[in-house]
This record gives structure tokens, sequence and C-alpha cells, in this order.
């Protein structure tokens, strides 16, 4: 069964009036959201949900939606049409290098001149394709000095942005996209091992070309607060599996400081708004720190790297939570009960007293079953605070 | 072990774990102006030391950068000594062929899996990224390996390594190696359902697991 346990008995052609109806709830997205941010408890807890493109063609393929663009899972350009009809709360919107992913369906060179090639994989519901960083302008030391960026204050960058902000923000929760904010486009540029052996053995160099995309993507994250969003959303990956993948110490040297003036920067333009972070991994040494210097909202939280009910525990006072829903196991390869009982579960723990989103723990990957998929949703936007 | 031995032995290692390349490199050339036998700098200074760095890395000191610049260094010593060793009929502790599974690229953890096997004593044949299954069978028939490594990040991918442990048995040459597993995604109980013979959860363990399949 491909559309979940709610529809399986509804015709076609009822569907999408009975999924706007399933998700009309009394509140608005947006108040639904800024409510959890201020650790109350809304109506029910807020969701957000991005896709990788193949994921998102056969969800609207299921949901007969006739949009038929390619979704871009961190929100550039996106019309929002899947978003919507979905119940979700917050919508993205995104200026900077993470665009460059999925941007073509053959081999590119983004504007940062780094290359991507396309990389597909098999999954039971069909072939998928990532697409994947092989080339870094930087790798040769003698390109880095006459290495032009490209220019963030473009208008044109940010014309989808303000066109979103205008016909969304009534309604919903606007998120601008700044993610790979330092780190990740850095070692794009320079190439992963090659970052990770500068930042131990040639600090001057690293601190430069990390200065890159951080300079970048401030002036973007500047751009979108003035346009009016209500929380940016920066991020780096710097958790493996099990354990951070520097040192908190080469962190506190090379990220932080940036992280810190970034947020304070960012803020100081708005004292409202919020400021989320990404890290794939388990990144506990570093959490206090991260609250230290001004944010609010930690993602995604991978249940199998990071206990959140610890994390609620022991931050819940001073930080939120935005994900939480494993995609490693119970999404792609679990039963739609374990799918069930995982959001119930979050809820009862992380959720009480507001302060969490919903929100798998990655773009929602072509091997999950819909049935999987549809529990989710139906978990979430069913299931509301004074019920549990 | 004479003093002065002990003294250059020591000195390399302590240089190989801080990750000091050129302290690597002038340690090894002065021990071998010692005359000490490439084979004792070998398994007394550049085994012991990533070792050190393994433990290390359980411990939590170390992460990944510090592994990087610990075997940049050893390789940069076991360059020097090499050339020396040949004939010299020093058999590796094992044959291990390492690959990311077929669909996927992401090649960090095989990487540092392969650093520590080589710090360990064995010898790494990388097949790469993105590795089709019938190369493995290929590199197995081909290669003589002991064990086959395999990587993945993705749940996407995942699903390759159970294709591949099956293209081994179909082929008729699984009782000819282990093979062991790893990657953010992976359990113990997902290597136990297809059929793995071990699984590990970071580099460190991994050259753990390595040493104990090859005395199965």
């Amino acid at each position: 069964m491909e559309r979940g346990v709610l529809f399986a008995l509804i015709p076609v052609l009822d569907l999408q009036h009975r999924l706007s109806s399933w998700v009309k709830d009394e509140m608005k997205p947006r108040e639904r959201v800024e409510i959890a941010l201020n650790h109350e408890i809304p109506d029910r807890c807020p969701m957000q949900i991005s896709f990788t493109p193949e994921f998102a063609e056969r969800l609207s393929g299921d949901l007969r939606l006739k949009d038929k663009s390619i979704h871009n899972p961190h929100g550039g350009g996106n019309t929002y049409e899947l978003e919507r009809a979905l119940g979700e709360d917050m919508l993205l919107t995104s200026v900077g290098w993470a665009n460059s992913y999925y941007m073509d369906d053959k081999p590119y060179v983004d504007e940062w001149l780094v290359g991507w090639k396309i990389q597909p994989y098999q999954t039971p519901y069909g072939t998928g394709h990532y697409t994947e960083i092989v080339g870094h302008p930087l790798a040769d030391n003698d390109a880095i000095g006459s290495y032009q960026a490209p220019d963030p204050h473009r208008p044109e960058l940010y014309s989808a942005s303000q066109q979103m902000i205008t016909e969304f923000k009534d309604e919903y929760w606007i998120v601008g996209v700044t993610v790979t904010t330092i780190f990740e486009t850095a070692w794009a540029l320079r190439g992963y091992e090659q970052m990770m052996l500068d930042m131990a053995l040639n600090p001057d160099l690293a601190e430069y070309i990390l200065d890159i995309p951080y300079q970048y993507h401030l002036v973007a994250a500047k751009k979108l607060v003035d346009l009016g969003v209500d929380m940016i959303w920066i991020g780096d990956d710097v958790g493996t599996q099990n354990r951070m993948l520097i040192s908190p110490s080469m962190w506190r040297q090379f990220l932080k400081p940036r992280m810190a003036n970034f947020i304070s920067e960012i803020k100081s333009l708005n004292p409202r708004l919020k400021v989320a972070y990404h890290t794939d991994g388990n990144i506990n040494a570093i959490i206090p720190e991260l609250i230290e210097i001004g944010l609010d909202v930690l993602n995604p939280i991978q249940p199998a790297s990071m206990d959140p009910e610890q994390l609620k525990k022991t931050y819940g006072d001073q930080l939120c939570f935005w994900g939480t829903i494993d995609e490693q196991h119970t999404l792609p390869f679990g039963a739609p009960s374990d799918v069930q009982a995982e959001v119930r579960q979050r809820l009862e723990t992380v959720g009480r007293g507001g302060g969490l989103i919903l929100s798998p723990t990655h773009h929602v990957q072509l091997d999950t079953p819909l049935d999987n998929f549809w529990m989710m949703v139906e978990t979430i936007t069913n299931t509301p605070y004074s019920s549990l | 072990m004479a003093a002065a031995e002990g003294t250059h032995l020591e000195q390399i290692s302590r240089a190989v774990v801080e990750g000091d390349r050129e302290a690597t490199i002038s340690g090894v050339q002065a021990a071998l102006e010692a005359n000490i036998d490439p084979h004792t700098i070998l398994q007394g200074a550049l085994i012991p030391a990533m070792s050190d760095v393994g433990r290390l890395f359980e411990q939590g000191e170390y992460f990944v950068p510090e592994m990087l610049i610990a075997a940049r260094a050893m390789k940069s010593g076991l360059e020097l000594l090499k050339p020396l060793m040949i004939g010299a009929d020093i058999k590796p502790r094992g044959r291990i062929a390492l690959g990311t599974v077929q669909g996927d690229l992401h090649d960090i953890g095989k990487n540092l899996v392969g650093i520590m096997l080589e710090g360990a004593g064995f010898e790494v044949y990388d097949m790469g990224t993105d590795v089709p299954v019938d190369r493995v069978v290929e590199v197995i028939k081909t290669e003589q390996v002991d064990l086959i490594g395999l990587s993945a990040l993705l749940t996407t991918t995942m699903p390759m390594m159970e294709s591949t442990i099956q293209s081994i048995s179909e082929a008729g040459i699984r009782d000819q190696v282990k093979v062991m597993i790893g990657g953010a995604p992976i359990t113990q109980e997902y290597a136990d359902k297809i059929g793995a013979d071990g699984f590990a959860p970071d580099a460190s363990q991994a050259t753990r697991l390595a040493v104990e399949l090859i005395s199965k």
C-alpha cells in the first residue's frame, strides 16, 4: 500500500480535499512554530520535512500534485506546493553554496568552481541520484591566492526568497538557509582530508580558506534577515556517528569564533531572530558552547548518535530541538508501527513543554516506504499535545 | 636493545604520534645511519606509534585530523624503509582489500581504516569508492587477499554490502576471505543479517577486528 492507512479507502479525486481538511488546524503554522520555539506548547508539534528530488517526485505522484519542478531539499527556488500540502509549518529558502546540491542531472561545475558528478544508486523504489563533490578548486596551493569567490551581493540571488517571504510569511515560519556555512564549503573548495590537514598543520592557511565561505554566507544571512525571515539556519557537519570529527579544541580554534560572530551579527539586525544550527552526528562535547554563543535551535539530533531525551533533560530549558526522527534505521527500514512509536516517544519526551520541531534527520531518501512516510506525517499532525 | 637504539625508536615513535613528518623522516634517517635494522624501525617505532594513535583515538584524545597527520608522518618514514626491506622476505600481517560499496563515494571512513591497518602492519589494497560487486569478486580471485573491508555511509547504498557478499558466495570463493563491514548506518545486527564476518564502529576497532579475523 503506497498511500498510507488514512487514504486507503478515499477515492483519488477526494485525496487533495481530504488532505487539506486533514491538516486544517486552529493555529497558523508560523504561530505554532513561534510558540514551540518559545518553550511553550502549541496545538500540535510543528513539522518540517525535506526530500531528495526522487522522493519528492514519488510523493507528488502519490498526492497527484501538478508541480513538476525539481525539488531542492534546501529550499532554493521551490514552489512549496508539496510542503504546504503536507501541512508543514516551516518553509525554507536558501542562498549560498548548498544550492549547488542537486543542481543538474549531468556532471557540472558550480559557480564556486566546485566540480560535481552524478552518482546513481538503486532502491526498492527505483533509481536515485546524488550529486557528489569531486572537484576542489583550491586543491592546489597555487590556486588559493588568486581565487575569487562568487559575489553574495547580486540582487538576483535573493529574488526567490523575497517572493516567497511576501507570499508565505503571514502563514508560515520562514527559515533563511545558509547551511554549509563555513567548514563544509571550505572543504568542498580545498578537499576534505586536505582541509583537515591544513587545520592541523597550517592554521593560517586554514583560517584564510574558512573565511571565504564564512564571509559569503554572512552577507547572505544578513540580507535574508533584512528581507524578513524568522530564523536563520546555519550548518557545518562536525560530528561523526559516535564522536566529533575534529576535536573540541580545534572547533574552538577555527569554528566557534566565526559562528559566535555570525550569530551575533545577524541577531543584532533583528533581536527576535532565531538561529538554528545543523550538524550531523555526535557533538555532545560542544553543545554548552553552542548555547553560550547564542544558538536557539539544534538540528537534526540523529538518535543513533545522540540521545534526544537526554539532550532535552540536560539542555531543554536553553535549547530547542529540530529533527530527531531516525533516518538511518526507522524511516527506511522500520515498520509503520516503529515510526509511529518513535514519533510518539519524541512527543512525550523531547516535545514535553514545547521546544521541539519534528523532522526526519535528513532529506527523506528514496529508500523510504511511503507507508512509513505517511505514518510519520499522520502521527505528527494528528497528535495534539492535549492528547499526550 | 641498546640504549641508543631505544632512544632512536622512541624519537621516531613520538614524531609519528605527534604527526611531525619532518621529525619522523630525520629520526628514521638517523636510526638508519646508526645501523638500526629497517625491520626493527618498522616493528619497534612505526607500528607501535600507530597503535598509540589508535589508543588515543579510542580514548577521545585524537580525532580525524590528528590521525591523518600521524598517518602522513608514518608513511613518510615507511617510504624510507621500504626499499631497504625488499628481498628481506618480510611478510605483512595480512592482506586486505578495502572499498566503499557501489553507489557510494564517501571514503573518509575507509581511508581511516586503511591508515590504521597499514599502521598495524597489514598490506592494504585500496579498491577505491563506488566499487562494483564484480570488482570485489575479481580482486579476491587475483589479489590474494585474506580480508575484504566494505564501507558505506548511506542507507541507500548499504544494501550493496549484502549484494557483494552474495556475489562472493555465488562465485564460490566465500571461504577464501573474511568480510568485515563498517560505516555510519551499519550495526552488528546488520552484519549478522547479511552474513558478514564482522563489524567495527571505528578505524581503531576495525584494526583489532582484522587481527582477530585473520587469526581464526
